[in-house]
């Protein structure tokens, strides 16, 4: 199927691997992605507490230029990216006063006909059957936390997708590739990436947290959905692991990561290479480095 | 302390209504949001305090508290809220809002990070990230925070030193004009005045 893509800024520099290893997992399941003509960024958390119409313009006019070229599908895997996305097309549709300020400042009158989805979303459409179909290498021996973060299911009218509290999109995926998805409370727990420049004294301690709990749980890594809890979890570790004396070890990997590696890709092809904290031992113990 | 509601305490409620769409007023402080906030611990003034300080029309100790700013904007307030009240957006109103007042604000640096942000979007179209961290590091007086983080992000090819600029940026900037200039045209909820040119 023909998707248009918003990468976002994050998957070109923090989150390439994530953009390296989708890209894999959508060849695999034929997953046709067309990059977003010209686009943007989609303002993240400055455009929506600087200007409520700004918020709302920055994703139309991606949302536009999907649209403009025939595009009733989008992928955004940023999930800052992608709940911005959702977040316009669910105003504009409720808010005729908004709608009418979106068409003065565009010369484009955007329809509200681009259907905005996460990749896991495509995933689960595809099929658990269909993915298990491709995979070359079991998982098994593998035990992990999948943590899906703040945006993912919230708010429920925006996203639109999964158990809001409790979500099993990717634990789902991981059990079904061999590997064990555990069970713990934080799977929807915000990791502070919004302040990751300005209060990092927040984001190190929700952080900690997170890595604490993942630990606790018995995980040998933690899966995301998103290049921003990549960035914090696995960039900030270090730092975490000086100021609260204590030592994880534990590596960050994207859902389409171990997609990518289930499948039978070398871990160079899906950005193994570019976790900082290395998951050499995890991967190595199960054969699959 | 004695609280008594007039047409006067209401007014702060009813602007930021106008502005957002959100009654306040229908907040009966169960603490919901307060419970789940991940940035609580650290604000003075907790969320469900804020919903009260705002129908109290408090509004110069909601602008020092620095609540606002230090909101995550993780929307988990929203999600339980049994109100239904998108607290979020309520924050999000104060913030737009704050542009055109002169409280104390504690958090500066936060505000200055949003506007740094969407300048360099505005110029590149897509974000800056060497160039955000290096601004707002100045900004704060910390030249070199967060300098052990980004030898191993470069050396991955995870931070890039030059920006990339979008073939959209041309197209965006116009965009963001006529926004300000539609914002400007405005009056602004708060004072009632228009904030006039650019």
């Amino acid at each position: 199927m023909r998707y248009a893509y918003f990468p976002g800024c994050s998957l070109s520099s923090s989150g390439i691997e994530f953009n390296l290893s989708f890209k894999y997992v959508a060849r695999a399941l034929g997953i046709d992605l067309i990059e977003v003509r010209d686009w943007v960024c989609c303002g993240a958390s400055s455009a929506h507490a600087t200007s409520h119409l700004l918020s709302i313009a920055l994703p139309v006019f991606n949302l536009a230029h999907a649209e403009k070229d025939g595009f009733d599908r989008l992928i955004a895997p940023c999930l800052a990216c992608m709940s911005r996305f959702k977040a316009a097309n669910v105003e504009l549709e409720h808010d005729p006063e908004l709608r009418e300020k979106i068409d003065e400042v565009f010369d484009y009158k955007y329809q509200g006909k681009v259907k905005v989805f996460h990749p896991l979303e495509v995933f689960l459409e595809i099929g658990i059957e269909k993915i298990r179909e491709k995979m070359r290498k079991k998982l098994k021996g593998l035990k992990v936390v999948c943590y899906y973060g703040c945006v993912f299911t919230r708010p429920p009218k925006v996203a639109q997708f999964d158990n809001v509290e409790n979500p099993q999109s990717m634990d789902a995926i991981i059990n079904a590739l061999g590997a064990e998805a555990l069970d713990w409370s934080y799977k929807t727990e915000c990791c502070g990436v919004s302040m990751t420049l300005t209060r990092s004294d927040i984001v190190l301690k929700l952080s900690n947290d997170l890595l604490r709990e993942a630990k606790e749980a018995g995980a040998d890594a933690i899966v995301v959905c998103c290049p921003l809890c990549q960035a914090n979890l696995d960039g900030r570790q270090t730092q975490i692991e000086e100021i609260y004396k204590t030592h994880y070890g534990i590596p960050i990997l994207y859902i389409t990561q171990l997609m990518g590696l289930a499948f039978g890709a070398y871990p160079k092809e899906v950005g193994i290479q570019k976790l900082i904290t290395s998951p050499q031992d995890t991967l190595g113990s199960i054969g699959l480095m | 302390m004695s609280v008594v509601f007039s047409k006067e305490t209401l007014k702060l409620a009813r602007k930021i209504q106008g502005l957002t769409g959100e009654n306040v007023m229908l907040c009966y402080q169960c603490k919901k949001c307060t419970l789940g906030c991940p940035s609580a611990y650290t604000m003075e003034m907790k969320p469900h305090e804020l919903m009260r300080a705002i129908q109290l029309g408090l509004e110069e100790e909601i602008f020092w508290s620095g609540t606002l700013w230090i909101c995550l904007s993780c929307e988990t307030c929203n999600t339980r809220c049994p109100q239904d009240i998108n607290i979020l957006r309520v924050i999000d109103g104060f913030r737009e809002m704050s542009k055109d007042m002169d409280y104390y604000n504690p958090q500066p640096f936060v505000p200055a990070l949003h506007r740094i942000f969407m300048a360099l979007v505005e110029r590149f179209g897509k974000i800056y990230e060497l160039g955000l961290a290096l601004a707002i590091n100045m900004r704060m007086l910390t030249p070199f925070k967060d300098i052990d983080m980004a030898y191993p992000m470069l050396s991955r090819g995870k931070l890039k030193l030059l920006p990339h600029k979008s073939r959209g940026a041309k197209e965006l900037q116009q965009v963001m004009a006529r926004i300000r200039k539609i914002e400007h045209s405005t009056p602004s909820p708060l004072t009632g005045e228009s904030v006039g040119g650019e």
